[in-house]
């Protein structure tokens, strides 16, 4: 029933697969980034994304594959390594944490721009195509590349339902669980590798410069509506949803456009909206609190209860 | 309450009973720099034990090596003579209020659950009897009405309840507590101490950080002093005189400072 | 023509290392990145406004966007309720984004493309240029020189404040310091370094230069004004080799800039004094030699006071500890071992002074069972200098006997 209402937008099947796939991508950042979010580390993915570039050139410089599965694996390599390269700035060196994530995300990229320009000079088979892993483009996806999108959303999902109780406990209360027993920072390790892992698979929907915006936009605007988590999660991930699946679509109807700044934008919307008219943190609803109840109200006083 | 330093071993106390809690030789460092001198006690039964001494002195710091969330650098920690690593299940944890972040999206009650949850295997969700047991410990508190309330919205003497609750959903038989009455206003405190005596008649071992001597003297039964090794422990009244607190607040800390900045550095001091 | 892209390139990053050094020690380098994100919509407005690149007005619409970007950053942070570090990634993905879809959608009245934001044209800049004085320079060279001049001119007038606001925001407020009015001088700092880097080397590696020459710098020297200037020489270095690297290698200039400066860090972490990885790595195994010398000489101290022989030690790096000693003139080998001489003597009776010292005054000071007074001591005894011994000695009175009746030996300069 909905679908001759798409279609009326004229697009190939193609086009929809692959917005399913992106907006699957978009739901599963919002969830992981979500808890990312609450834990304190809303830019831990930061660093990673920028480092992927290097990875995705490497793999094609290593391999001469150019299949998404294959660069985007070597994305993820890159991407652990830079978290990895933090975790030992932090116990190595004075360096505090803020300029630790700068010089890892600046240099990786500076590193993945001289491999993706040396190459393109050499004329590497397929080098000119990696900048499209800059700043999202969409246009060049297959269903099968969907499918994988879909697949590794689909599996990061389910990675947060099952172990929501051990994730909650830890982003909460990381000492309490580790006098409990668990495994606190094993536990912390394995979200920040969820979120890698999304920020890799995030690449051909908004490109290594914009991609952190799909893990922190959506948890913000989800977090003014609701105080629990489930539904923050909930939230998260639909923004998510509707951002990519419309980015995809618009950015298609528009084929210069990248599809990154669509998508962010998107997201950003939702999270203005939200920031005005949410019940009870939104501007409107704290302005009228502040108004006070309306001078010519009833008086409340019964004798009732007196 | 039978407390002694831990150089007899169990078998020739007179007793004969393994000790609840032993310290032995406890040295702890942060990265290399020794803050923690040696400490050597037993406590053999359970009671209402303060941890008491200035800012800076590693109370915290004992009580964390003791959980094992910080390296112990010398000697050991047992519980009923056994590891930290067997008994876990026993043991509870509330930390000072500085530690969690109070705008998080969680109510009093799913932060009582996530206290019994933390009892269940991996990947187990809470189920009723989990339930049941966080309604009986916010009971316990006196905060079943606020049991919906975002976290954020309570105040600090509510917030420690709400952490002392979650403990008491592990059910366990030792209990340490980072400044429990930090911040806390004096009605709220005096309900939290009903709360800890209750568990020390019930039979349990309640450890707790303290910082305000007047109250320590009244409702510890026993104490030990520190400020960066053990300066003397045992019954409050004992403890708590004016020759022990001169040699734990009078600062002969200087000492070890300059001692564990040159053990940091491998060198000898000037 | 290489010389004015080099030219410009260190020009460039000198400016970005002088107000990057404060951005570091003030920990706000990921809103320096946000900065160097989010002047992009400011400049494609000015010039969609009809300013020309280099022009004042395109300077202006940058400090705007960045000026923005804090209002935007502690608006969501303040409304939304939610931490800092997220409000600052909301800020300049958003502002970022409306800066890419300006220039996508305005096409052809740009000449800006989507790589050149983010990494430079640097190999275009000596061909834009602009008379001055009858002379051809390089436009970007001129803004570049211009900015790195107001920024050196401003800080060199505002120093002690923001000195003083790095080192203590709230106790330079109280002070009278105007510490709002710092920050937001620094912050339009931040904005002309980028705008001027931007032609260079892009957006992202922008926060390269502003960022890594004072993180290395900061490891190798300790006083904010030499760390300045160490930042300053190393961000020109980075730029003049990075250069010639790329040059070489023939790929991104402004990329290889990076990777220079990550070098830089790198090696920053490794020489370093004291805390780089090669003096600890050092100090640990002189420490461990120091340690088993020591046991040595102690060992032989006690059997001639006991008037046992010394126990022959089988342990391989005991051995090579009495040979070394042995060349250093502090022991000799004899028929049955090896026997203290006069230096040797000294330097082991401080050794047992101060393992004596140290149990005495844990068994008065600690509560400690007298058997458990050994161990303790076995360590420290490496640690105690001559201050603190006479120190504990005071502190102790006059009994010069250890807990296990021994008697205490003297202090011997």
């Amino acid at each position: 029933m909905m679908l001759p209402a798409i279609l009326a937008f004229g697009l190939p099947y193609n086009t929809l697969v692959v917005a399913a796939g992106v907006a699957a991508v978009g739901g599963a950042a919002g969830v992981v980034g979500g808890l990312s979010v609450l834990r304190g580390r809303a830019l831990s993915g930061d660093a990673a994304a920028h480092a992927t570039l290097v990875g995705v050139a490497g793999a094609l410089l290593a391999t001469g594959q150019r299949s998404l599965a294959v660069l985007l694996a070597g994305g993820l390599v890159a991407a652990v390594a830079a978290v990895g390269l933090l975790v030992l700035i932090r116990r190595f060196t004075r360096t505090r944490d803020d300029a630790a994530t700068a010089t890892v995300l600046s240099v990786s990229f500076g590193l993945g721009i001289v491999l993706i320009s040396g190459m393109v000079a050499r004329g590497v088979p397929g080098s000119a195509g990696l900048e499209r892993f800059l700043l999202g483009h969409t246009a060049a996806l297959t269903a099968s590349d969907a499918l994988l999108l879909g697949l590794v959303s689909a599996a990061a999902i389910a990675c947060v339902a099952i172990g929501l109780k051990e994730a909650t406990m830890v982003a909460f209360d990381p000492a309490f669980a580790a006098a409990a027993g668990w495994p606190a920072a094993a536990i912390d390790m394995v979200l920040v590798a969820l979120v890698a892992v999304m920020v890799v698979v995030g690449l051909p929907a908004a490109g290594a410069v914009l991609v952190t915006a799909l893990v922190v936009i959506p948890p913000v605007a989800a977090r003014q509506w609701t105080d629990r988590i489930v539904p923050l999660l909930a939230i998260a991930g639909v923004i998510g949803v509707v951002s990519g699946l419309a980015g995809v679509v618009i950015s298609s109807l528009a084929p210069r456009l990248p599809t990154g700044p669509v998508v962010v934008l998107l997201a950003a919307g939702w999270l203005a909206v939200s920031l005005v008219v949410a019940p009870s943190r939104g501007l409107i609803a704290r302005w009228r609190a502040r108004r006070g109840p309306r001078p010519d109200a009833p008086s409340l006083v019964s004798g009732r209860d007196g | 309450m039978n407390l002694r330093p831990a150089t007899e071993s169990p078998a020739s106390s007179s007793t004969g009973s393994i000790p609840l809690l032993e310290w032995h030789d406890l040295t702890v460092a942060y990265g290399r720099r020794p803050v923690l001198w040696n400490v050597d006690l037993e406590i053999a039964s359970p009671c209402l034990f303060g941890i008491i001494g200035p800012n800076g002195a590693g109370k915290s710091t004992l009580l964390k090596a003791s959980l094992g969330l910080v390296p112990v650098t010398g000697g050991s920690v047992r519980f009923w003579g056994e590891p930290l690593s067997r008994v876990r299940r026993r043991l509870a944890y509330v930390p000072q209020r500085e530690t969690v972040d109070w705008d998080f999206p969680v109510s009093v009650m799913d932060v009582v659950l996530m206290g019994a949850a933390s009892q269940l295997g991996w990947f187990r969700r809470a189920g009723r009897r989990e339930r049941e047991l966080a309604g009986d410990c916010l009971d316990r508190v006196g905060l079943t009405d606020l049991a919906g309330r975002q976290i954020g919205r309570l105040s600090g003497g509510q917030q420690q309840r709400v952490f002392l609750a979650r403990a008491l959903a592990r059910e366990a038989d030792i209990y340490f507590l980072d400044e429990p009455m930090a911040g806390v206003d004096a009605g709220s405190q005096e309900q939290i101490f009903a709360i800890l005596a209750g568990l020390r008649d019930a039979g349990k071992l309640v450890v707790a950080v303290h910082h305000d001597l007047q109250t320590a003297a009244r409702w510890f039964d026993a104490a030990a002093l520190i400020d960066m090794r053990l300066v003397a422990a045992g019954p409050t009244a004992e403890v708590l005189t004016p020759e022990n607190l001169e040699q734990t607040y009078a600062g002969r800390r200087g000492i070890l400072d300059e001692l564990g900045r040159a053990v940091a550095r491998g060198v000898r001091t000037p | 023509m290489h010389g004015w892209a080099v030219a410009t390139a260190a020009v460039v990053a000198a400016g970005c290392a002088t107000v990057g050094t404060l951005l570091v020690v003030r920990r706000l380098s990921l809103l320096g990145d946000a900065i160097s994100h989010a002047v992009l919509p400011g400049i494609v407005v000015a010039v969609l406004l009809g300013a020309r690149p280099g022009d004042p007005a395109v300077l202006g619409g940058a400090t705007v966007a960045a000026l923005v970007t804090v209002g935007l950053t502690r608006l969501v942070h303040r409304q939304g309720g939610v931490a800092e570090d997220a409000s600052v990634g909301v800020a300049f993905t958003t502002l970022f984004a409306i800066g890419v879809l300006l220039v996508t959608v305005s096409g052809s009245r740009i000449d800006l493309d989507p790589g050149c934001i983010l990494y430079g044209i640097l190999e275009l800049v000596p061909f834009d240029t602009v008379a001055v004085l009858g002379v051809e320079l390089p436009r970007a060279f001129l803004s570049a020189a211009g900015v790195l001049l107001v920024v050196s001119l401003g800080l060199w007038l505002t120093w002690r404040w923001q000195v003083f606001t790095a080192f203590d925001a709230a106790a330079a407020r109280a002070a009278g310091v105007p510490t709002a009015a710092v920050t937001v001088g620094l912050l339009v700092g931040v904005s002309l370094a980028t705008v001027a880097g931007f032609e260079a080397v892009g957006a992202i590696l922008v926060v390269a230069m502003l960022v890594v020459p004072a993180a290395a710098a900061e490891l190798l020297v300790h006083r904010l004004q030499w760390v300045l200037l160490l930042a300053v020489c190393l961000a020109v270095g980075a730029a003049v080799g990075g250069y010639l690297a790329a040059w070489r290698f023939d790929t991104s200039a402004a990329g290889m800039m990076a990777v220079v400066l990550g070098l830089e860090y790198a090696v920053a972490v490794l020489v370093a004094p004291q805390e780089g990885l090669l003096a600890r790595g050092s100090a640990r195994l002189a420490y461990a030699w120091r340690v088993r010398c020591e046991d040595r000489l102690a060992a032989l101290w006690r059997a001639e006071e006991s008037a046992t022989p010394a126990a022959a030690s089988g342990h391989l790096v005991a051995r090579l500890a009495l040979r070394w000693l042995r060349l250093q003139g502090r022991v000799e080998a004899t028929s049955d071992g090896y026997r203290l001489l006069a230096r040797g003597r000294r330097e082991a009776e401080q050794v047992v002074r101060s393992h004596r010292l140290w149990e005495a005054w844990l068994g008065r000071h600690a509560e400690l069972p007298v058997d458990h007074l050994h161990p303790p001591a076995e360590w420290i005894e490496h640690h105690l200098g001559a201050r603190l011994r006479q120190r504990i000695e005071q502190d102790l009175g006059r009994d010069a006997v250890d807990p296990h009746g021994s008697r205490i030996p003297p202090e011997r300069g």
